[in-house]
């Protein structure tokens, strides 16, 4: 039952994601838009590249959405509906998400073609630049929490969100949770204009639809990730708990995607280098700022 | 015996992935089935009921073995494969050290004493107990391996920075 209720939800999510992401690119608010561009994708003729890695090729889009749904199953939307709350959830969020480098690589690989291999390995070579900045920041979280179940991080926070009460963990993880789902300006990847599409530019029909319905799933599982991380999750007065956390979701979601509408693509020597010389010691200083404050306080 | 089932369904699974490796010539390929591999560790893990070990093993291996398909295409010749490259050499001498190797890890696990199994452990607490483990017990050779580890990755890129002054 909850399983069947978070995917419902997880679909609104991505629903409402693309309609957002549409408005964000083109400036027109069409909410048809995305059930009328994924039936005319379903309908077009899905074309295999000459020469592929067949098993990469056909995996990645599958794969892409699977990380996403399992990320998503241990973040809980009320104190009761979460999928399966682990005694390792915060640890099984990053297990989940690295993944979404695998599936990336493979479609970069897969296809056999200049641009997909381009933006395939430019997502593994920034790798280290935004993982860690996903993998520490929960690591102070957690500490704060003294627990790695999702529901505990929320609960730890009645009394200050981690946003206030760890901001640049904050920064730092809304940054590196943008770049997982290479959103702009952070789409190295698919760089649409430079690699022209980039890990999506060989996938046509059925297997683009399931492409872009993982990326969109994917925006609204770190969306989350976000809101139960660092803004409370399901907590908030008056409205039902699991309301509280949708409206977070979907304002995180759009903050990141009204992002890319206002700020260029970052070049890939930037996001490498600010990535290791600025965020990583950013992300260790959190640790350490939120240990002492732990101990202290 | 669902659990024996899964752990030896996961065991096959690492040992097929593990054959994938050197029967393809792509080292993406052969970079990922050694991730699928390792993640089907990771599975075998889970289905022990080690949850944080589980859980870990299939993180890490995914970024371990993405970075190594990086070096295995920018130092191989041929990392599509498509040139017919082959992998093996010294064939027969392989062969007898495989039988050993195999033979070996089978005599250890039906001859060792394995004493009396462990009783179900709740997954919270085996978090804890690892993290007392780590900042007790075992922190010493935690924090001797981190800075080993360390040191190598400071030497590795003092060599690899081109020195002042030299073209």
């Amino acid at each position: 039952m909850n399983a069947v209720l978070a995917i419902l939800m997880l679909l609104t999510g991505a629903y409402l994601v693309a309609v957002l992401e549409d408005w964000a690119s083109t400036g027109r608010l069409r909410l048809a838009g995305p059930i009328t561009s994924g039936l005319a994708l379903l309908g077009r003729e899905s074309i295999v590249p000459r020469q592929p890695d067949r098993i990469f090729f056909e995996v990645a889009p599958p794969l892409l959405l699977v990380a996403a749904l399992l990320a998503a199953a241990v973040l809980p939307l009320s104190p009761n509906l979460i999928v399966a709350d682990l005694a390792t959830g915060a640890l099984f969020v990053n297990a989940a998400l690295a993944y979404v480098m695998v599936a990336l690589l493979m479609a970069g690989w897969g296809p056999d073609g200049a641009y997909a291999m381009v933006g395939g390995f430019r997502f593994l070579g920034q790798l280290i630049a935004y993982s860690m900045l996903i993998v520490m920041p929960i690591t102070a979280v957690a500490m704060r929490a003294e627990s790695l179940f999702t529901t505990e991080v929320v609960e730890s926070q009645a009394a200050l969100p981690n946003a206030i009460y760890q901001p640049v963990g904050f920064v730092a993880f809304f940054v590196a949770a943008m770049a997982v789902a290479f959103l702009p300006p952070l789409d190295l990847p698919t760089a649409p204009g430079e690699l022209a599409g980039g890990v999506m530019a060989e996938y046509t029909g059925w297997r683009l639809a399931v492409m872009r319905l993982a990326r969109a799933v994917l925006v609204v599982t770190l969306a989350a990730a976000v809101s139960v991380f660092y803004l409370g999750g399901w907590l908030g007065p008056v409205l039902p708990p699991w309301a509280w956390s949708a409206i977070k979701t979907l304002l995180v979601a759009a903050t990141m995607l009204l992002a890319g509408r206002y700020v260029p693509r970052l070049r890939e020597t930037h996001v490498l280098e600010w990535g290791w010389k600025i965020g990583i010691p950013l992300a260790l200083l959190n640790i350490f700022y939120v240990g002492v404050l732990l101990l202290v306080v | 015996m669902l659990q024996a089932i899964f752990t030896g369904f996961f065991g096959l699974a690492a040992i097929w992935f593990a054959v994938v490796v050197f029967r393809t010539s792509s080292m993406v390929r052969s970079a990922l089935a050694l991730l699928f591999s390792q993640a089907a560790i990771g599975g075998m893990f889970l289905a022990m009921q080690t949850e944080f070990l589980g859980v870990l093993q299939i993180m890490m291996m995914a970024t371990e073995m993405a970075i190594m398909a990086i070096f295995m295409v920018m130092y191989m010749m041929d990392p599509g494969g498509l040139g017919g490259m082959d992998m093996t050499h010294q064939k027969r001498a392989s062969q007898v050290a495989g039988a050993l190797g195999a033979l070996a890890a089978l005599a250890v696990a039906f001859l060792t004493g394995w004493g009396p199994i462990a009783g179900e452990v709740r997954p919270a607490e085996q978090v804890y107990g690892l993290g007392i483990e780590i900042m007790e017990r075992s922190m010493l050779i935690f924090e001797t391996a981190g800075v080993t580890i360390l040191t190598a990755m400071i030497a590795a890129t003092a060599i690899a920075i081109k020195r002042r002054g030299s073209k």
